[in-house]
């Protein structure tokens, strides 16, 4: 045990891990509000369909001679403001991240193809690991985590009722179609610089997993982004501490740590979570 | 009396390819109180929301204050125009607080002072999807109250008593006609629509008068 506290010890004065916690502290700020926007509008799937429109983006910059990274970013923000206008039926959305994911990975094969890059080549530049952060992403991952809760806490009031229903957000005066645009576009631009900077797996703990766990505390869009961002650095310091004192790689066990946490959440008891809330009322009857 | 007067002329309404709302001519006079019955699934909730430009599968010419709308900038004053209490209030997928779906309306003070005269001021603080459909059909009745308070002059609602008990439909029967803006009012509560100046009835997506 002794060893293990000097190890961590010896390991938190080098460069490269105070950097990751550097990046996994200011991601831990910003990247669960963008999985509290994903979990609201109902796109899950947006990470894997973001991982494949990115691809696109490497491919074309591969066969262009564009800087890679760029045109990754570019794609998934031209994607992501492709499929705004299905938002308006329910479902519109989630599908046309399926839809999209397919689409994509088969552009990105095709264009690999017929350009004759190689593809795993291309893959590896979309693959990014938390000990391996630079300045440039801590300098993205700072305009991260200033810009989305930023802009989260100007818009709180319309984003609230846009993810409650987007009818009654329109009826309230609320710019639904450039709003709910801008948020796809910051999602997407986030995921696919985030699946960059810290790895495709290491994405889901910092985004969609606190969101899901604070999902379930919050009574309020506003409490519950307080949550994911709390339960956000918790977890990211915690399972990073975990995964150096015990030498495993920091995805896997952020990703755990993470996961337990939300499975914990959801084992509270309903009543403890709702106790507080409004007292049943039998008597008014609804006909709905 | 305030109020917008509101125009239909020759409204089709479709949900794909089948018709729901047929030749619609309608002419409601500025203040009036207009009652709309029919059976269930004969259109009611489409015209009102086609209004509303929440329904934008449809022809024809819908004028309120003489005004039409096409444009995002027109649909968004016709909006501010006519207060709308939906039948359905969503349940949604994020939570909102009571307080939240009052500010909403654009006079937060005013439909708060609604919520407390409805008897629902204690669950602004409580997540919408906490309460009963009676209460929050109260809260979406204060919500229109606040918006009218912010300026809009028609108010649609679409059975707004459905989920009230007896008493609360008497109060809420009240409170509806005694608004100063013109109200059209889907409902199959007779004692409401006996209230109102004129009842229409709706079969068929066709439109006839009443009484």
């Amino acid at each position: 045990m002794n060893i293990a506290s000097q190890d961590l010890g010896t390991l938190l004065q080098l460069m490269p891990v105070q950097r990751a916690a550097l990046a996994l502290l200011l991601a831990a700020v910003g990247l669960p509000v963008i999985g509290v926007i994903i979990v609201g509008l109902d796109i899950m799937p947006v990470r894997f369909a973001m991982m494949h429109v990115a691809l696109l983006g490497i491919a074309v910059g591969l066969l262009t001679g564009l800087d890679p990274m760029l045109c990754a970013l570019v794609a998934c923000a031209l994607a992501g403001a492709g499929v705004a206008p299905l938002a308006r039926t329910p479902d519109g959305l989630s599908g046309a991240m399926g839809l999209l994911m397919s689409l994509a990975i088969a552009a990105a094969l095709l264009v690999l193809a017929v350009s004759g890059v190689n593809a795993s080549g291309a893959f590896a530049l979309l693959w990014g690991s938390i000990l391996s952060v630079g300045t440039a992403d801590l300098v993205v991952l700072g305009a991260l985590a200033v810009v989305v809760p930023g802009l989260f806490w100007w818009r709180r009031r319309d984003i609230g009722l846009l993810l409650y229903d987007r009818e009654l957000a329109q009826c309230s005066g609320v710019p639904v179609r450039a709003l709910t645009l801008a948020l796809l576009v910051l999602v997407a631009v986030a995921v696919a610089g985030a699946i960059k900077l810290t790895g495709a797996l290491l994405v889901d703990a910092l985004t969609l997993l606190p969101a899901l766990a604070a999902r379930r505390l919050g009574n309020s869009l506003r409490s519950i982004v307080l949550w994911a961002i709390g339960i956000g650095v918790l977890v990211n310091l915690t399972g990073f501490l975990l995964a150096l004192s015990l030498d495993w790689p920091p995805g896997p066990v952020l990703v755990l740590t993470a996961g337990a946490v939300v499975l914990a959440v959801h084992l509270i008891p309903e009543r403890r979570l709702s106790s507080w809330r409004a007292p049943a009322s039998p008597s008014l009857p609804s006909s709905h | 009396m305030g109020g917008l007067d509101v125009r239909m002329r020759d409204v089709h309404c479709w949900h794909g390819r089948t018709a729901a709302v047929s030749e619609v001519d309608l002419e409601i006079a500025a203040g009036e109180r207009v009652a709309l019955t029919g059976t269930n699934g004969s259109g009611k909730t489409t015209l009102m929301r086609a209004v509303l430009g929440l329904h934008r599968h449809f022809s024809g010419t819908v004028l309120v204050g003489g005004r039409s709308a096409g444009t995002a900038t027109e649909w968004a004053e016709r909006r501010r125009a006519c207060a709308w209490i939906p039948q359905k209030p969503a349940a949604g997928r994020f939570p909102l607080l009571g307080s939240e779906l009052l500010a909403s309306s654009g006079a937060a003070e005013e439909a708060a002072d609604a919520a407390d005269r409805l008897g629902v001021a204690s669950l602004a603080r409580h997540p919408l999807h906490t309460l009963s459909g009676g209460q929050l059909q109260r809260m979406y009745l204060a919500r229109a109250i606040g918006s009218i308070a912010g300026g809009a002059e028609v108010l649609i609602a679409d059975e707004p008593t459905a989920a009230l008990d007896f008493d609360g439909q008497d109060e809420a029967a009240d409170i509806l006609t005694e608004l100063p803006v013109t109200l059209i009012v889907v409902t199959h509560d007779r004692a409401l629509a006996g209230r109102c100046d004129r009842v229409l009835e709706m079969a068929a997506g066709r439109v006839r008068e009443v009484s």
